[in-house]
């Protein structure tokens, strides 16, 4: 599978009060387009990603609402798979040109969060859990909580084992002028600040963030650059509580093996990743689930540094959910833009040094939906 | 914040989980909430085994301590689930009281 990144184009990530989320979708898109070299009549489907708008702010029929501000009058979709939707509309994207239907297509992931209020949104994003989950007062710091409850008695994970995420994260984001959080903490900050649901600390926890991020994807012509070599999605139960273990995404395994498959590739092969770090746990079950170190290894992994820029493979150089942002539609996309930045040596004070391969790996809900790709030169 | 007849059908279901015994396996303290249930805000969830080998994420009511602990006890009983305004019917579901 040889699938072309021609265009990226994303917006600042962080509270935009004076934007909406069409002035992002567009600002992303344009951006993706211009850069594409294509003139934007030569998109034949726009497929957008976004999980809330419908929900916080009534609007609905997400597609044509970018195809028509873009004055196109292809075929538009609009893909929800909670936080997983950036990616799933990507992955979406190139069956529509694997099956020869679409030559180029324009995927934009947006959302559009800070409208609304901490308790409307945490109760919007429980929408993608079960309903037992919603009935029982959980939350996804919550959910993800029981998680790291029991990845920390099965495995001895440390609370600052965890709190390593949040700050090579952090450090990532310090050097990304588009971060929500472009600044360094400490492991004690992400101890001490406020309990967002116990274990979970705020500094655990990716923020709410308003942004969008589109890339134009094509039918190989040939031509030099980034291709997306592996796309993979996957599911698993919607219930935490149905499955056999909490301490690992069943999705993330599947998706991450069947991706370097078709890319023919191997963990090992990895430069540079975009892991779904919604909170710092997340990132540990991550890296043991999609195989850069053993089961139970995750937190001692982060904290050797490899994953960190100048290790041996730097996970995150974004800033991930955490420091960057995560406008949930927006994420999947996002991650392939900057994986897409580094393989083009164009990530500046981030950039991994040879990055020729990389990946991306984005969740919706507890792991219900996996999506992962795998991009190369 | 659910219609009367989704909490009809609701509460149709909840004698199924009644009276039933378990264990808690892993449990957290919410302190954000979510929408309807700030006023209980902070309060336990557990992530609850029953005898049958069955899982199931719980509230855990009738508890005045600071942190549970692993394999704590616990009975399901009745109680309101989230706030609703005067003339909305009053939502009921079940809950983990420690034993």
């Amino acid at each position: 599978m040889k699938i072309q990144i021609k265009g990226i184009g994303i917006t600042k990530f962080g509270e935009l009060w004076d934007k909406s989320l069409l002035d992002l979708a567009l600002e992303a898109s344009t951006a993706a387009i211009a850069d594409s070299g294509l003139d934007r009549k030569n998109i034949d489907a726009v497929f957008v990603g976004n999980m809330l708008i419908g929900k916080i702010a009534g609007q609905d029929h997400l597609g044509p609402v970018v195809t028509s501000s873009l004055g196109l009058n292809c075929a538009s979709f609009k893909v929800e798979g909670a936080c997983a939707s950036g990616s799933l509309a990507v992955h979406l994207g190139i069956q529509g040109i694997l099956a020869g239907t679409y030559k180029n297509v324009l995927v934009v992931g947006a959302e559009k969060m800070s409208d609304a209020s901490t308790s409307q949104i945490t109760w919007g994003l429980m929408g993608a859990s079960s309903s037992k989950e919603r009935k029982a007062g959980l939350t996804f710091p919550g959910l993800y909580a029981l998680m790291a409850q029991a990845h920390m008695q099965k495995y001895g994970t440390t609370r600052e084992e965890q709190a390593e995420v949040s700050v090579k994260n952090h450090y990532h984001a310090s050097l990304n002028e588009l971060a929500q959080y472009p600044f360094e903490i400490s492991v004690e900050k992400v101890l001490n600040s406020s309990s967002i649901s116990y274990p979970i600390t705020l500094f655990d926890s990716s923020p709410i963030t308003d942004g969008a991020a589109a890339v134009v994807i094509s039918a190989d012509d040939g031509s030099k650059g980034v291709y997306i070599t592996g796309s993979a999605a996957a599911s698993d139960t919607i219930d935490l509580a149905e499955r056999k273990s909490l301490t690992e995404l069943k999705a993330t395994q599947i998706a991450g093996k069947k991706a370097m498959e078709q890319a023919g590739i191997s963990i090992k092969d990895i430069k540079a990743a975009e892991v779904h770090d919604c909170f710092t746990i997340a990132e540990i079950l991550a890296m043991e689930d999609l195989g850069f170190c053993p089961k139970g290894m995750g937190g001692k992994f982060i904290k050797s540094k490899a994953t960190r820029l100048g290790g041996r493979c730097p996970v995150n150089t974004s800033g991930g959910l955490k420091a960057c942002g995560h406008p949930v539609g927006a994420t999947g996309v996002k991650q392939i833009i900057e994986i897409t930045q580094q393989l083009r040596g164009k990530a500046g004070k981030r950039q991994v040094s040879g990055a020729n391969i990389g990946l991306t790996q984005n969740v919706g809900g507890t792991g219900a939906t996996v999506v992962v790709h795998v991009l190369q030169n | 914040m659910s219609s009367p007849v989704t909490v009809w059908r609701h509460h149709k279901n909840i004698k199924n989980y009644l009276n039933k015994k378990g264990k808690v396996l892993v449990w957290t303290r919410v302190f954000v909430a979510p929408a309807g249930y700030e006023q209980d805000a902070p309060y336990f969830v557990a992530m609850v085994q029953f005898e049958d080998g069955t899982k199931m994420p719980l509230q855990v009511v009738d508890f005045e301590g600071t942190e549970l602990k692993r394999n704590q006890k616990i009975i399901t009983v009745v109680r309101r689930l989230s706030k609703v305004k005067l003339d909305e019917v009053i939502e009921y579901g079940i809950k983990a009281k420690p034993v």
